[in-house]
């Protein structure tokens, strides 16, 4: 039936098909991404076996993306977004680390399973809708033209928090989560930076914002939900990130918190919080995939991603540290990097939330910001800075410095979109470019002129460097560093590779109590239904163990209540 | 015109203001330990004379990174004041709001911890990773507390703020003084003074992440801390005082409240002992974080 409809849909475009300047935008970047993934991975995925079906994948990833951004059916919609989430279970497949299996088959299950919900929620908007109209109508449910569906009853909220849920698994905010992080880990890096890092946050966030802005209308309760939602999501995420060992699942747990502020800003309801959500949206996918790349880049160096064995890359992939750089001050909200100027947007938005809980929402997001730099700090040490490890040293003496020209341009140019979108955020016209998300002009509560701060910034560094030239720059000389009179070289266990530099946060009362729990995976969904689900197979083979005796026993037992319930 | 402001307030007039209110800061650290103290041009003499010094580079340091950092950091604390300076004079804001304050405000720290990871010491490793971790204690109360004045001026607008104060400053409410408290115990964290110069901890790890810094780098890290010296307590008399004032005997009360609290730093500073990192987390994120919420709660109840 829905192959039928998909042939139909190619038939006759304009049926299915529609446009809006968002998603128009999110296709255009989808592209960009596209491209930067097939080049980066010409380098990176190298000499692997299967590469046409990789590169088939990509390119069938990237179509269907521009399927479900630019669909104006329900249906269709479904059908690209299934396509969607069987193509990330293939792709994660070309991990080669241990944990590469399971994590392909746990992402399959959350994202498909919350397709069941989205197909639920689908069906139960027809129900409200067009039930009347029977099946044909279910086929010709238009997604941008806005129904407004009033959130006032039972089947009109259970089906939002269907549809909901499926955006939340796509993008990775809690409680669908899970899948993020390990796939991060797992799953090439190129992998990483393509899917869970920035085509499934344009995804799930367009969705998101399609279904709470176009096809319900929202109550004062469910978007305060929402913001609870963005807010648990970026506080919880971004404690997990700072005391991670991995490079690449402390990044993963960090595309789960930057969701947050996007699923904070939808949440606000007023044209700034959501411009700024937006804004946040495309900013996170240009800095994450920068940064996922990056690491990828030192990763492939240092032959690890295991931050205790890293440190010191510096020397030896000077522009990648740059570029990881920047992209590590645009996440953590450095004015006036691009992150900045959208977490600006969604803090108004916040502001302008009214009654008196967005004092906690702010505090949560700003305080979140901070230890997002926190554990950025901690990678920047651990694998560019810091004291080399002894694996690290050998390759300082005998490779090449560089990553060479293919790994190197997506870096590049990611990096100064950071910095561009950032320093011209002033002059970005979000009521055009979001419409009719918010309709017309955004009213700004702050004062943020990029372009004139990042000028005096310049000026500042400027005097800065004069006050170098009035001193003795050209004297410079290198020495031995000073260790209270200890050589480094004589003693490596001196090294501090950075990995612990959170450990007192770790034992601070209810926090080491919370971090345990976080351990053993209770706050994982995936795994608490795993152990639910095994928890009923105990059960159930308790009960049958092929032994006449216990059978029997069941019998009796049986009886025992029948003759009870008839009495 | 702006560059006038930021070449004129931002920098020399920030820079002198700081470097006599480390003056007053030594000069009370002196009489309380019975020494006469420096003279009034001490701190210039050594700023200039730290010019003078060679350039030093440590073996197996970064080196961009390492010369950059000071520039970072005093880059940051120029522009963090010029906005200060500037919506001062221009109630109608100008550049940044409260936000942008509270986020340019640990570009310094940020300048000092990046410094020290480059600098390949591992004692510097271990003094930065300090400096970030009190800056995640601090910054929770420090939000918190500086929430207040924005609640009860229900504007993110530094101008805004200043100018609802005329009729009656922040610090004369209960939620303003409780949360003035929480805000000077911030800054000395901010400042990273005792007790909180777990950073730099000069018995224990030799200055943290300046320990590699010679000549000009350390003479920019040092002036970049006398500018915050003066930069933190003006935000605080923005946010509390209603800003500085120049008419009439305003001039002296402004003067007063600067001084003041100068003077509630300089003598916590000297009259405790050093904490432990730790000890400094669970401070801030316990009794200050408690009283910030309190102090916040009063202010939505408009007290």
């Amino acid at each position: 039936m829905s192959f039928n409809l998909i042939i139909d849909a190619l038939k006759n475009p304009n049926g299915y098909f529609a446009s809006t300047p968002l998603s128009l935008l999110c296709a255009l970047f989808a592209a960009m991404f596209f491209i930067f993934t097939v080049i980066y991975s010409m380098k990176h995925m190298k000499g692997r076996s299967g590469l046409w079906r990789y590169y088939f994948y990509l390119l069938a990833t990237f179509i269907s993306t521009l399927g479900v951004l630019l669909t104006n059916n329900f249906i269709v919609l479904l059908v690209f977004w299934g396509f969607l989430g069987l193509l990330l279970y293939l792709l994660i497949g070309f991990g080669r680390r241990e944990g590469t299996p399971e994590t392909a088959r746990k992402t399959l299950v959350i994202v498909g399973g919350t397709d069941v919900l989205m197909l639920l929620g689908i069906v139960l908007i027809w129900k409200l809708t067009a039930g009347s109209s029977g099946l044909p109508g279910l086929f010709s449910m238009p997604i941008i033209s806005g129904m407004k569906i009033q959130l006032d009853g039972t089947v009109s909220i259970v089906a939002y928090i269907c549809l909901a849920s499926a955006a939340f698994a796509k993008a990775g905010a809690m409680p669908f989560h899970t899948w993020v992080p390990d796939a991060a880990e797992n799953a090439p890096t190129p992998v990483a930076a393509y899917l869970p890092a920035s085509l499934d946050k344009l995804l799930g966030i367009y969705f998101l914002t399609r279904i709470t802005l176009d096809v319900f209308v929202m109550t004062p309760t469910m978007n305060t939900i929402l913001m609870a939602l963005g807010s648990i999501t970026i506080i919880a995420a971004v404690m997990m990130a700072l005391i991670q060992h991995d490079l690449k699942r402390l990044l993963g747990y960090h595309a789960v918190s930057q969701v947050g502020y996007m699923v904070l800003g939808i949440g606000t309801g007023n044209p700034i919080g959501i411009a700024g959500a937006l804004f946040h949206m495309f900013n996170h996918a240009i800095y994450k995939s920068c940064l996922f790349l990056a690491g990828g880049a030192a990763e492939r160096k240092a032959g690890t991603s295991n931050l205790a064995k890293m440190g010191g890359l510096v020397k030896s992939i000077p522009l990648v540290f740059v570029t990881f750089l920047i992209a590590s001050l645009a996440i953590s909200g450095v004015p006036p990097m691009n992150g900045f100027a959208s977490k600006w947007l969604v803090y108004q938005g916040v502001i302008e939330s009214g009654g008196s809980l967005w004092v906690l929402w702010l505090i949560v997001a700003m305080f979140g910001s901070a230890l997002t730099l926190a554990s950025f700090m901690k990678l920047i040490h651990a694998v560019f800075l810091g004291q080399p490890s002894e694996g690290v040293k050998k390759i300082l003496s005998k490779e090449k410095k560089g990553t060479g020209l293919l790994m190197g341009i997506p870096l590049v140019v990611l990096s100064m979109l950071c910095i561009v979108l950032g320093v011209f955020a002033w002059k970005i016209p979000f009521g055009e470019y979001f419409s009719p998300e918010i309709s017309g002009q955004v009213n700004y509560l702050g004062i943020w002129q990029s372009g004139l701060a990042t000028l005096m910034i310049i000026a500042g560094m400027v005097i800065g460097s004069l006050i170098y030239l009035a001193g003795t720059m050209k004297k410079a000389r290198i020495v031995a560093p000073f260790i209270g009179g200890e050589k480094f070289e004589k003693n490596p266990d001196m090294r501090v590779s950075g990995v612990d530099f959170y450990k007192t946060v770790k034992d601070i009362g209810i926090l080491k109590f919370i971090y345990r729990l976080a351990e053993k995976k209770l706050f994982d969904l995936y795994e608490v239904s795993m152990k639910i689900v095994a928890g009923f197979g105990i059960v159930l083979s308790f009960m049958h163990n092929g032994i006449l005796s216990r059978y029997f026993l069941w019998f009796v037992v049986g009886l025992v209540v029948l003759c009870i319930m008839l009495i | 015109m702006t560059f006038v402001y930021l070449v004129v307030f931002g920098f020399a007039a920030t820079a002198l203001l700081g470097l006599i209110t480390s003056w007053i800061d030594r000069k009370v650290t002196a009489r309380v330990q019975y020494r006469a103290g420096p003279p009034f041009l001490q701190p210039f003499y050594d700023i200039v004379k730290l010019l003078g010094k060679e350039t030093l580079i440590p073996a197996g340091a970064s080196k961009g990174a390492f010369l950059i950092a000071p520039v970072i950091g005093i880059s940051g604390v120029i522009v963090v004041s010029t906005l200060f300076w500037v919506n001062q004079f221009f109630s109608e804001g100008f550049m940044g709001d409260w936000i942008v304050a509270m986020y340019l405000l640990t570009v310094p720290s940020l300048s000092l911890i990046l410094g020290g990871f480059a600098s390949g010491n591992p004692l510097a490793s271990l003094g930065a990773s300090r400096e970030m971790k009190l800056v995640i204690a601090y910054e929770l109360p420090f939000i918190l507390v500086a929430l207040v004045p924005v609640i009860s001026a229900h504007s993110i607008r530094l101008g805004d703020i200043i100018n609802v104060q005329a009729g009656g400053v922040f610090a004369g409410s209960i939620s303003g003084i409780l949360a003035l408290i929480v805000a000077i115990l911030c800054v000395q964290a901010k400042l990273a003074l005792v007790p909180f110069d777990i950073p730099e901890a000069e018995t224990e790890i030799v200055e943290g992440p300046i320990v590699e810094y010679s000549g000009p780098g350390l003479a920019m890290f040092k002036l970049m801390k006398n500018m915050l010296l003066f930069v933190l307590p003006f935000f605080l008399i923005i946010l509390f005082f209603g800003g500085l004032r120049f008419d009439g005997i305003n001039i002296l009360w402004t003067v007063l409240e600067y001084l003041g609290i100068v003077a509630i730093i300089t003598v916590i500073r000297n009259t405790n002992p050093r904490v432990r990192i730790d000890q400094a987390v669970r401070f801030f994120w316990g009794p200050m974080t408690l009283l910030a919420i309190v102090a916040v709660i009063l202010a939505l109840k408009g007290l």
